[in-house]
């Protein structure tokens, strides 16, 4: 006799709870229950919450919580190959420009990489410090033999900032020209942020093969496109309106006002954003080790796994030395740009 | 100074109401609702109310208030930076209300160009390029457009700081900047909101002695938005006066000044030195002079230098001249009443 038997027969329901009394198997508890023999009267005091797998004891049409992460994941199962036609093929460029960047990055003799990097390095901050400081950082990593696996940590995250830059941006303009898509997307954001990156990874899991750079690399996009989108709609909501009736009174076009005005003034905050994006590409990527990710991840996750305390400190140093060098450097351009508008 | 008369805009039965359904507001206010009323029973803001207003060719025409007048609102219904909620707005005898994106874009880019009171400069250009906007919008290219906007930066003052940001000016030098902008755009029109507001009192009056300047020359047809009356007596060539969103009264300036119609703009001229801002011709007897006089004073003349010229003494009466030809008498005792404000009330 269980507890809200009672309900059942009061309103009724009896008959079609009967129905469908294809039981499934047995739970843990009631195989326990079973072995100890009688089944006692439950005391008020241990009723229970008139839960899914409570009523279920009571009518067995009712179905159990089991019931219902076993459907989600044969609903997950039934749509994954449909799912798979659609996006595997949007995808596929994503493992390619991973692949062509990690091989670039780590192939290429060493002294040629480094090189190149310092003079992106000074096209984007203009400051001889800066390049100073970025050499000291690369030789310090490559002197204790991380040169490999911090080019290759570095290679995915140019990869996926790249492509949150390039997806982002345009999405944060429209939700700064539209209110409605600005309500649509921020619960996408919102989403996004919040869920903790281990979830999102397990549906990734079923999805793509995990052999496919793909596979972390949007792991790691879908984590750290959120503050460029958001920084991108906010700054160009923040332009101050009296330059945009200006522009509105010189009979400007849509177009020119966001070519020529909005964007323009709005990328300090764009930068912000992208400097976000990046640093948070980087938390990502340790993670993403969990499911293939090659880099100073890996080490971190070998530190961890087989508790080789020093192979995973120094490889955690290795990222904090790359998350300050790409924070300076970002940082440092974007104080370029807000030096050429300073009177904002 | 002799132009044609001819109305270049015309606005006719302007209504701008804020809210959630204008077009209901729009019937309880014909209807005869007023607008705190509006307000209170059915949450509308009434910004306009039949507003009726002709801008003559290649005058000065002043719109006057007080903030919350609606006179910033109404400046941005001649170029449909606001849509009205009904009425009419006559460009050359065509109702731009009808016209399309598109057209309403080439009025904007050719024939109406906008001073503003914030400046509202680019910031991220320089100041050649900011007087070039209006050009560079339109398509052309800079090496075309940099002769036309240096020229425009020299006759406002600029020379030379063609390469500097906006930033680095001084608030003075930026609306100067704003002035070339829109002259250079080459328009007819250019309509001023608080051009001069944000501007200290000194280099207010610069600007203002600018803005004559340059309309001796151009002759634009000119909208001039202000909350100062002596700015607007200085600059206005017709004067509209407007509270609570509907046209108290509007005239020539010293018209509105000896003849009041409401205890509104009583209140408004009673502090101003009217003996500066009143000329001889608003107050002289017009036709032939018969008998002696004291000298000859010119119309365009304030009461202050007659007063000055006079020594103080009542007898005198001088010949008014414009140019060359006598056009009337001046009594000084008609000046002295004159500087005694005239109630509507007691007239």
């Amino acid at each position: 006799m269980a507890t809200y038997d009672w309900f059942f027969d009061s309103v009724g329901l009896r008959g079609w709870c009967d129905e469908g009394g294809a039981d499934g198997p047995m739970t843990m508890a009631d195989l326990l229950a079973k072995t100890r023999g009688q089944e006692t009267e439950t005391s008020l005091w241990d009723v229970p919450f008139p839960s899914l797998d409570a009523l279920h004891d009571s009518c067995k049409a009712v179905p159990q919580s089991r019931d219902l992460t076993q459907g989600l994941e044969a609903g997950f199962l039934g749509i994954r190959d449909a799912l798979r036609v659609v996006i595997d093929p949007l995808t596929q460029p994503l493992s390619w420009m991973l692949r062509e960047m990690l091989s670039l990055m780590t192939q290429s003799p060493w002294w040629i990489v480094i090189p190149v990097l310092l003079v992106i390095v000074w096209a984007v901050a203009r400051s001889w410090k800066i390049v100073g400081f970025i050499a000291l950082m690369i030789g310090l990593l490559a002197f204790v033999d991380h040169y490999h696996e911090a080019m290759q940590t570095l290679a995915i995250i140019f990869v996926c900032a790249a492509v949150c830059v390039i997806v982002g941006v345009p999405i944060g303009i429209a939700m700064s020209r539209s209110d409605r898509m600005q309500r649509m997307v921020i619960p996408v954001l919102d989403m996004l942020q919040t869920l903790p990156p281990f979830v999102y990874l397990i549906p990734l899991i079923f999805l793509f093969s995990v052999t496919e750079p793909k596979l972390y690399g949007i792991a790691i996009i879908l984590y750290a496109i959120v503050p460029v989108v958001r920084l991108t709609d906010l700054g160009i909501r923040l332009v101050d309106k009296d330059v945009i009736e200006a522009a509105d009174a010189f009979g400007m076009t849509n177009r020119q006002k966001l070519f020529g005005v909005q964007i323009p003034l709005a990328l300090p905050n764009i930068m912000a954003g992208v400097n976000q994006t990046i640093m948070m590409s980087l938390a990502m990527v340790v993670i993403a080790s969990l499911v293939s990710a090659p880099g100073l991840g890996v080490l971190v996750l070998r530190g961890i796994r087989n508790l080789e305390l020093g192979v995973g400190l120094v490889a955690g140093f290795g990222i904090v030395v790359l998350a300050i060098g790409l924070d300076r450097v970002t940082k440092a351009s974007l104080a370029r740009i807000d030096a050429s508008q300073a009177n904002r | 100074m002799e132009k044609t008369n001819d109305i270049k805009v015309s606005i006719r039965h302007l209504y701008k109401i804020f809210g959630a359904d204008p077009q209901a507001a729009l019937a309880h206010v014909k209807a005869g609702v007023g607008k705190p009323e509006l307000l209170e029973t059915y949450n509308h803001v009434l910004g306009l109310q039949d507003i009726n207003v002709d801008i003559r060719e290649g005058r000065i025409t002043v719109i006057m208030g007080l903030s919350g007048s609606g006179k910033s609102t109404l400046i941005r219904h001649l170029n449909r930076l606001i849509e009205p909620t009904a009425g009419e707005v006559l460009f050359d005898g065509e109702n731009i209300l009808e016209w399309n994106d598109a057209r309403i874009r080439d009025l904007r880019r050719k024939n109406m160009s906008m001073v503003f009171q914030k400046f509202a400069l680019l910031p991220h250009r320089t100041v050649l390029e900011n007087a070039g906007m209006a050009l560079a919008t339109r398509g052309v290219a800079r090496q075309e457009y940099q002769a036309e906007a240096t020229r425009w930066l020299d006759r406002v003052g600029l020379q030379g700081l063609g390469d500097q940001y906006p930033h680095q000016l001084s608030g003075g030098m930026q609306q100067r900047v704003g002035i070339a902008r829109a002259l250079a755009s080459n328009s007819d029109i250019m309509l001023m909101d608080e051009a001069f507001s944000a501007l200290d009192p000194l280099i207010r009056t610069d600007m203002q002695d600018l803005l004559l300047e340059l309309q001796a020359e151009l002759h634009k047809t000119i909208v001039f938005i202000t909350h100062d009356l002596d700015e607007a007596l200085k600059l206005a060539d017709h004067l509209v006066i407007l509270n609570d969103g509907a046209v108290v009264q509007q005239g020539e300036p010293q018209h509105i000044l000896l003849h009041p119609n409401d205890p509104y703009i009583e209140d408004f001229v009673a502090d101003i030195n009217r003996a500066r801002v009143l000329r001889v011709r608003s107050i002289m007897r017009e036709g032939e002079i018969d008998g002696a006089f004291s000298g000859d004073v010119d119309h365009e003349a304030n009461l202050e230098s007659v007063i000055a010229r006079a020594e103080g003494a009542l007898d005198r009466r001088y010949r008014v001249m414009r140019g060359e030809t006598p056009v009337g008498v001046l009594e000084m005792p008609d000046l002295m009443r004159a500087l005694v404000p005239r109630r509507a009330s007691a007239a």
